[in-house]
C-alpha cells in the first residue's frame, strides 16, 4: 500500500494513472474487508472519477490525496439521514428486531431497552423467537438483570399473537418503548421470511432493525435485500463491534438498501450500545488507520508551518497586503471579528468603547482586491494618485478611505517589524 | 452486569476444579428481581383493541418450495439452499467459461476472480487459486472452458481435502466446542449427538450468556443425553471437571463440552478456554481429543482470524461450518484450508438434529461453483 501511495507531494491535479494505482489498492483492501464486489466495483468506479483530475493538496502525495478522498466518501455513504432514534407520538413506540440467526437479536433487544431507558423511556420487552431451544428464557433472564418486563407466551401461539399481545400488555400497563424480539431466520427459508413479514403486519412497529454481526461477509447483501423485501427494515444495528472484523459488510448493506446503520453494540456488557458514527467506521472498513493518522498529521503539519511563516513574515515587516487578504479571509472564517477579538485576553479592555462592525471588514477587502497583484505585494506603489483613484473606483468607495487604509496598514507594517524585534509597541489604531 | 473477564488464576485451585466456581461469581453484579415478568393476557380482548383495516397482511403466497430436483440428502438440500444466490455468479461463470477462448483471456480470469471473492474465498487464497490454474492451463494447454472449470473444482478441492472423521476411539472421548458468539455451539452439540455412535454427555459449559444453560438441557430432552450443568455465572472449568468425572464414572462413549461464545481478539477468554481444556486434560491424560471450532457460513474474512486464534489457544482439531443452508457459499472455508490449515470436518446446513454431515471437499467445492 505505501509503495502505492509515495510519489512527489502536492504536485498539481490528480492524473488518471496515478488514481487507478491507487484505486486498485483501495479495491483489494475493501474486499479485504468483506465489502461486497459489486458494492466495490461501483464505488470504486466512482471515487475514480472524483478523484482524477482532482487538486492535491500541499501537505499530501498524490496517493494519500486519494485514500483521503476514499475516506470521506465512505463516511458520506454510511452517514446517510439522521440516526437518532425518534419517538411515537401516541406511545407506545414500537420497535422490531429481525435478522439471521446468532447476530445477536436478543443481546441487542436487552442493550436497546437500556440505551432508551437512559433517554428516560420506560421499555418492555416481547419474546417472539419460538423456535430457537431456551430464546424466551434468555429474554427473561436479560430482562431479570435490567429490570425491564418481558412478555412472554411460551412457543404454542404464534410470533404474531405473541407480538400483537405483547405490544397491547406494554400499552395497558403504560410502557411507552416496545422492543419486539424475533427469531434468527435464514433468508431462504422462505416460510421463516413470510413469517417475519406477518409479525410485522402484527405488530405495526414504527421501526424495524435489522440485527448484522460486523464479521458478515459477501452475502450481506442477498441478506440485506432479503429482509428488507420481507420485513422492510428502516435501519440497522451493528454488533460485535468489539472484535477485529473490519465490517465491510455495514457498507454492503447501506449502499444497496439505502437504509442507514443506526446503533453499534460492542461487548458482553448491556451497556456497551450506542449510536452508531459513520466516520469510525469508514477507517475501520479501510483499514489504513496509519495511512488516516499521517494524512491528518500531514494537514495540521502544512497548517501550522504556513501559519509560522506567515508569522514571520510579518514580524520582519515583509508583510504586504497580500498577507493581509489572506489573515482577514481566514478571520472571516472564524466567525464575527467582534466576537472572536473580544476572546483575546487582555485586547478585550483596551477595545472597550470600539466599535468593530464586520461589514467594514467588507470594504477593506474590497478595496485590497481591487489592488493589482504588484500593489498587493509593494504597499509603497500605492503613494501614486492614481493607482489610487484606480482602487477606489474598483471598490466602490472614495480616494480618501483607500489613502487611510494604506496610512494605517503602513503603521501596522512598522508595529509587526518592531513585535519581531521584541518591542512593545503603542496599539495603532486598526483599518477597521 | 459485569463483564464475563474474570479468569480465575491459580492451577492449585483450579486443580480441584470445584471450588473456582465460586470465585468467578464474585464481581458479577447481583441481578435485579423483578417480579412482574409475564403477563398474560386473553386473546380476544387482544384482537379486538388491535384490530384495524389493513393491519392483518393477506398472507402471502408462498413461493415454491426450493428444491433441488432429484437431489436428495444434505448435498441436495445445500445446492438448493445456494442455489438462489448463485444464479448470478454461475451465470457469470457460464458465460465465461463458454466465451473462453485460451488462456491469456484476462477477462475470463477476472470472471473467475470475482466468483471466488464473492463467494468469501478472500484475496489471498483467490489469488493463489487463479495463479495454480493459470499455469496448469497453460502447461497442459487446456483450451476448453469446460476442461477449465474441471479443473478449478479439483484445484478448490484440493485445497480443501483432509481428515474429516473424528477421534472417538476413546472412553470417554471428550470433544470441546469453541467459537466466537451465535456461530451455533450449543445447536451443533444437540445434532453431535445424533451423528456420533455411542452414548452422549453433555457439559454446560456456557455458563456466561443468559438461558445458554437451558438451551443445552432443552437439547438434551430431545436427545436423551444427560446434562451435567452448574449455576449461571459458575467457572466453565469447573463444569468441565465435574462431567469429565461423571462421564468416567458412568461409562459413556462422548462428553461434549460446551463453552461459551467469545471474540478471538479478548485475550482473558481466550486464556479461559485454555483452562478449561488444561482441566479436562488434567481429569483425563489426551483429553480433549477433539477441539471443535465453529464457523458461520456467512462469515466473512473475519473467519480467518477467528481460525488461526483459537488454534492458537485451544488447539482446534477441526472446523465445522454451520448455517450452510443459508445464502451462504461458506468460501471462507478455502481460505481457511489454505491459510490456518486446520482441517474442515462437519458442515451443518439444517435445523433439524440430523443436519450434521461429515465435510465433503468435492461436493461441497461443485456446490460453489454449480452444476455446469
Amino acid at each position: 500500500m505505501n509503495a502505492a501511495l509515495d510519489g512527489v507531494r502536492g504536485s498539481g491535479n490528480l492524473t488518471e494513472d496515478k488514481v487507478k494505482k491507487v484505486t486498485r489498492e483501495i479495491r483489494l483492501a475493501l474486499l479485504e474487508a468483506d465489502v461486497n464486489y459489486a458494492v466495490v466495483k461501483e464505488f470504486v468506479g466512482n471515487v475514480r472519477e472524483r478523484a482524477t483530475g482532482a487538486e492535491v493538496s500541499k501537505a499530501l502525495s498524490p496517493g494519500q490525496q486519494v485514500v483521503k478522498i476514499v475516506n470521506e466518501e465512505l463516511a458520506k455513504l454510511m452517514g446517510g439521514t439522521s440516526h437518532k432514534l425518534t419517538f411515537a407520538s401516541r406511545p407506545p413506540t414500537v420497535v422490531m428486531l429481525a435478522g439471521l440467526n446468532g447476530h445477536g437479536k436478543t443481546t441487542a433487544a436487552g442493550k436497546l431497552a437500556l440505551f432508551v431507558r437512559k433517554l428516560g423511556k420506560n421499555p418492555y420487552l416481547v419474546a417472539c423467537d419460538t423456535y430457537r431451544p431456551a430464546a424466551i428464557d434468555q429474554l427473561q433472564q436479560i430482562g431479570l438483570e435490567l429490570g425491564v418486563p418481558v412478555y412472554a407466551a411460551g412457543t404454542e401461539p404464534s410470533p404474531e399473537e405473541i407480538a400483537e399481545r405483547g405490544i397491547k400488555a406494554a400499552a395497558d400497563g403504560g410502557y411507552d418503548f416496545v422492543i419486539v424480539d424475533t427469531a434468527g431466520r435464514q433468508v431462504v427459508d422462505l416460510e421463516m421470511m413470510e413469517e417475519i413479514k406477518r409479525v410485522r403486519g402484527a405488530a405495526r412497529p414504527h421501526s424495524v432493525l435489522l440485527v448484522l454481526d460486523v464479521v458478515t461477509g459477501q452475502t450481506a447483501v442477498e441478506v440485506a435485500q432479503a429482509f428488507q423485501e420481507y420485513a422492510d427494515f428502516d435501519g440497522m444495528i451493528l454488533t460485535k463491534l468489539d472484535g477485529d472484523a473490519r465490517g465491510g459488510a455495514a457498507l454492503s448493506v447501506v449502499s444497496v438498501t439505502g437504509r442507514p446503520i443506526r446503533f453499534a453494540s460492542e461487548g458482553e456488557k448491556m451497556s456497551e450500545f450506542d449510536y452508531f458514527y459513520p466516520d469510525r467506521m469508514a477507517g475501520r472498513i479501510l483499514g489504513m488507520g496509519d495511512v488516516l493518522t499521517l494524512i491528518e498529521k500531514a494537514e495540521q503539519q502544512l497548517d501550522r508551518e504556513e501559519a509560522e511563516a506567515d508569522a514571520k513574515r510579518m514580524m520582519s515587516g515583509k508583510f504586504t497586503f497580500e498577507d493581509f487578504l489572506k489573515q482577514m479571509q481566514m478571520l472571516k472564517r472564524m466567525g464575527p471579528l467582534s466576537g472572536l477579538l473580544g476572546m483575546i485576553p487582555g485586547l478585550n479592555k483596551q477595545l472597550q468603547g470600539t466599535q468593530i462592525d464586520d461589514r467594514m471588514l467588507g470594504r477593506v477587502e474590497a478595496m485590497v482586491t481591487s489592488m493589482t497583484p504588484q500593489e498587493q505585494r509593494n504597499p509603497k506603489l500605492l503613494q501614486n494618485a492614481s493607482r489610487v483613484r484606480r482602487v477606489a473606483r474598483g471598490a466602490g468607495t472614495t480616494q480618501q478611505e483607500v489613502q487611510k487604509l494604506v496610512k494605517q496598514f503602513n503603521e501596522m507594517q512598522k508595529m509587526m517589524r518592531q513585535i519581531g524585534k521584541g518591542g512593545v509597541p503603542k496599539m495603532p489604531r486598526m483599518p477597521f | 452486569m459485569a463483564t464475563q473477564t474474570e479468569v480465575v488464576e491459580g492451577t492449585a485451585r483450579s486443580e480441584d476444579g470445584v471450588s473456582a466456581a465460586e470465585e468467578v461469581l464474585v464481581g458479577r453484579s447481583e441481578p435485579v428481581t423483578y417480579e412482574d415478568v409475564v403477563e398474560e393476557v386473553a386473546p380476544g380482548e387482544v384482537e379486538e383493541a388491535l384490530q384495524e383495516p389493513g393491519a392483518v397482511e393477506e398472507a402471502h403466497d408462498i413461493e415454491e418450495a426450493v428444491e433441488a430436483p432429484g437431489a436428495g440428502g444434505w448435498f441436495g438440500r445445500l445446492r438448493s439452499g445456494l442455489r438462489r444466490s448463485r444464479e448470478s455468479v454461475v451465470g457469470q461463470l457460464n458465460a465465461a467459461v463458454a466465451e473462453f477462448r485460451d488462456v491469456e483471456d484476462e477477462e475470463f480470469w477476472e470472471t473467475v476472480e470475482e466468483i471466488l471473492i464473492a463467494s468469501d474465498v478472500g484475496v489471498t487464497t483467490t489469488s493463489k487459486l487463479v495463479r495454480e490454474l493459470e499455469q496448469e492451463a497453460l502447461e497442459r494447454n487446456i483450451t476448453s472452458g469446460k476442461e477449465l472449470r474441471a479443473l478449478l473444482v479439483e484445484h478448490a478441492a484440493r485445497m480443501l481435502e483432509g481428515p474429516v472423521e473424528l477421534d472417538v476411539s476413546h472412553r470417554p472421548t471428550v470433544i470441546l466446542m469453541v467459537g466466537v458468539n451465535g456461530t451455533g455451539k450449543t445447536t451443533t452439540i444437540g445434532k453431535l449427538v445424533n451423528f456420533l455412535p455411542g452414548s452422549a454427555m453433555l457439559a454446560a459449559g456456557d455458563t456466561f450468556r443468559a438461558a445458554a444453560i437451558e438451551q443445552l438441557q432443552r437439547w438434551g430432552e430431545r436427545t436423551g443425553a444427560p446434562v451435567v450443568s452448574r449455576e449461571r455465572g459458575a467457572d466453565a472449568a469447573a463444569v468441565a471437571h465435574d462431567a469429565v468425572e461423571m462421564a468416567k464414572r458412568d461409562g459413556v462413549d462422548v462428553l461434549l463440552v460446551d463453552t461459551a461464545g467469545r471474540l478471538h481478539t479478548k485475550v482473558n477468554l481466550m486464556a479461559e478456554l485454555d483452562k478449561v481444556r488444561r482441566v479436562i486434560g488434567r481429569r483425563l491424560p489426551g483429553a480433549p481429543h477433539e477441539v471443535l471450532l465453529t464457523i458461520d457460513a456467512t462469515t466473512g474474512q473475519n473467519g480467518l482470524r477467528q481460525a488461526k486464534m483459537f488454534n492458537e489457544f485451544a488447539g482446534v482439531t477441526g472446523v465445522i461450518l454451520t448455517k450452510l443452508d443459508g445464502t451462504a457459499k461458506g468460501g471462507i472455508a478455502l481460505a481457511i484450508a489454505n491459510e490456518i490449515e486446520v482441517p474442515i470436518k462437519l458442515v451443518s446446513v439444517g435445523e433439524k438434529a440430523e443436519d450434521l454431515h461429515p465435510f465433503d471437499a468435492r461436493e461441497f467445492t461443485e456446490a460453489l461453483f454449480g452444476d455446469l
